[in-house]
């Protein structure tokens, strides 16, 4: 993990998250240019963990791999299954989704540079 | 006269027809507002099991009362979690885990205040949830709020009894 990589992961999902709150308050469902969106964010998270996995293979190491593996492995999860309910849920319920998704990927990044600096 | 129903129904029927009564297909504890609950459940759920798996692994002798109510909690949303998706059959499995989440988090959160000792690590529901920003407090009434909102309308008694 470095600190302008995850800069950049809070501020597009972010970015995501005031989208999709844009739209719940259009009151309309989640559109696929929003999930182009998502799946940027989902290629910074992939990113982000490659590099994390290589400083975790060189000399950087964390006090606890375990929990900060989990949070980069729920923190893959939660867009993904946004995206899903994007395409069943077809009202702005999929965009308050979206929104509560964005924003858990955030907050997630949050508690993996408290392990990770921790 | 009723028109033929068009096998290939446009995206903008159903969107039209299911904010309020989603009935036929879709479980009603599933639809709509439903999507919500059922995906901070699913956080939660995920969240809860991540910390009690880790906690049961690493430092279970620390404090076992406080990471078994981990995994209990976290057995508890996940099953949650699946039955407000299943709905129908599985509607009596999330009154259930609802109602002991909701017994959960104000037990272990009055616990945590007036005995702090027998609580030397926290839960997820220490503090009425404070630690995840008391969605564990507010979650359990929604969810309740939400399978009774959803009822089956069958359950009119005063006619049939």
């Amino acid at each position: 993990m470095t600190v302008p990589l995850t800069v950049l992961v809070v501020a597009a999902s972010l970015a995501l998250a005031a989208w999709a709150g844009w739209f719940v308050y259009r009151d309309r469902p989640v559109i696929l240019r929003q999930l182009w969106g998502a799946s940027v964010v989902e290629a910074l998270l992939v990113v982000e963990a490659v590099v994390a996995g290589v400083l975790l293979a060189g000399s950087e190491s964390v006090s606890s791999p375990g929990l900060f593996w989990g949070y980069v492995a729920a923190s893959l999860l939660v867009l993904p299954f946004a995206a899903a309910v994007a395409f069943a849920e077809r009202t702005r319920w999929s965009s308050v989704v979206l929104l509560l998704a964005a924003v858990t990927v955030a907050f997630l990044q949050l508690r993996m540079t408290q392990v990770w600096t921790g | 006269m009723p028109r033929p129903e068009t096998t290939e129904s446009k995206e903008t029927a159903v969107t039209a027809e299911q904010p309020e009564a989603p009935h036929d297909d879709t479980p009603p504890t599933r639809a709509g507002f439903g999507r919500v609950l059922v995906a901070v459940y699913g956080i939660l759920a995920l969240a809860a099991t991540g910390r009690a798996s880790y906690e049961l692994a690493t430092k279970f002798s620390d404090a076992p009362l406080a990471y078994l109510l981990s995994l209990l909690a976290a057995v508890v949303y996940i099953l949650a979690t699946v039955a407000l998706w299943r709905g129908g059959a599985w509607r009596g499995v999330a009154w259930v885990s609802c109602s002991v989440e909701l017994v959960g988090v104000l037990a272990v959160g009055i616990a945590s205040l007036a005995d702090a000792d027998a609580f030397p690590a926290s839960t997820v529901w220490s503090g009425f949830g404070s630690g995840y920003g008391y969605i564990p407090l507010v979650l359990p009434f929604v969810g309740l709020w939400w399978l009774w909102h959803t009822r089956p309308h069958a359950a009119e008694e005063g006619t049939s009894a």
